[in-house]
């Protein structure tokens, strides 16, 4: 009885894991289960020996987010990384604080950089405007300005998209080793 | 011992278990436990994560009693995250022998 709860449970928890690594998964706790009965221990005391299903999920769950972000054909795409990101916040306290906050302080930051290279790159066009209807610069200075405009533009962007990748890499590192919750065994 | 302490060494330690002989969870969980009083219940999704990082290959194998047991099998990649992580253990030790024998014991 005890134990198809506690089975049961896990298994609604784990609903956002694809069924087929779920299986293997639950495979572990059932012979836990199992196991334990063979050694003469009771369902309760396996369960207690367990410990929380919530727990668990939580720890399976922060596997599953920082594989997925990891293998995603993205690299890293800032959704799947800010997925991984909460389910290692769901973790505690201390993720929330120390995880959470400079992750978000840090994506403001990619946010800014990302809106300075449109608005250089699109300042292009504004130049380019000047240039045909405006007085103060000629068409051809008007395109040199646009194409400088551009050419920093681009060149934002492509530092900004190399940091943002760099970023969500740095962060998945750090949610593998940095996040985990190490249960001890209560006396 | 210390959770930071142990938080650092159970990668090593599981992965180690698994040099020679390929162990079912159970088995890992238990001694994992016994060894560094860490929760049975938190060695399970360790593996489960070793696994995802391509460290294990799991397999089923049947056992004299009751159905296949799940084996952890360490995989060429895992052998190789082994032998660094033993390299840094070892250094790291050695580092801090050397300044408890030098702060303390002289």
């Amino acid at each position: 009885m005890i134990r198809n709860q506690y089975l049961q449970q896990l298994w609604e928890l784990l609903s956002p894991v694809p069924e087929r690594l779920r299986r293997e998964w639950m495979y572990d706790y059932e012979e836990h289960f199992r196991m334990a009965a063979e050694h003469g221990r009771s369902e309760a005391e396996a369960a207690h020996e367990l410990g929380d299903p919530r727990l668990i999920a939580k720890e399976l769950l922060l596997t599953y987010r920082v594989d997925q972000a990891e293998n995603s054909r993205s690299g890293g795409s800032i959704t799947l990384v800010s997925r991984a990101v909460l389910a290692a916040v769901s973790l505690g306290f201390f993720n929330l604080i120390f995880v959470l906050g400079p992750y978000v302080a840090l994506l403001g930051v990619l946010v800014a950089l990302w809106s300075a290279a449109i608005g250089v790159g699109v300042s292009s066009l504004m130049a380019v405007y000047e240039g045909m209807f405006g007085g103060g610069v000629t068409m051809t200075q008007g395109i040199f300005i646009a194409m400088v405009l551009l050419g920093a533009g681009m060149l934002l962007g492509a530092g900004t998209h190399w940091l943002t990748k760099a970023f969500m890499k740095m962060t998945l590192a750090y949610l593998k080793f940095n996040s985990r919750v190490i249960r001890v065994n209560k006396k | 011992m210390n959770v930071q302490f142990k938080k650092g060494v159970l990668d090593l330690c599981v992965l180690a278990l698994t040099a020679w002989e390929d162990r079912y969870g159970y088995e890992l969980a238990v001694s994992m436990s016994a060894k560094f009083e860490v929760a049975v219940g938190s060695v399970y999704p360790l593996l489960s994560r070793l696994t995802q990082e391509g460290y294990f290959s799991t397999y089923l194998r049947e056992s004299s009693e009751g159905p296949p047991r799940k084996y952890y099998k360490l995989t060429p990649q895992g052998h190789t995250h082994l032998m660094e992580l033993i390299r840094e253990w070892r250094s790291f030790s050695i580092a801090v022998d050397e300044i408890i024998k030098e702060g303390v014991e002289r």
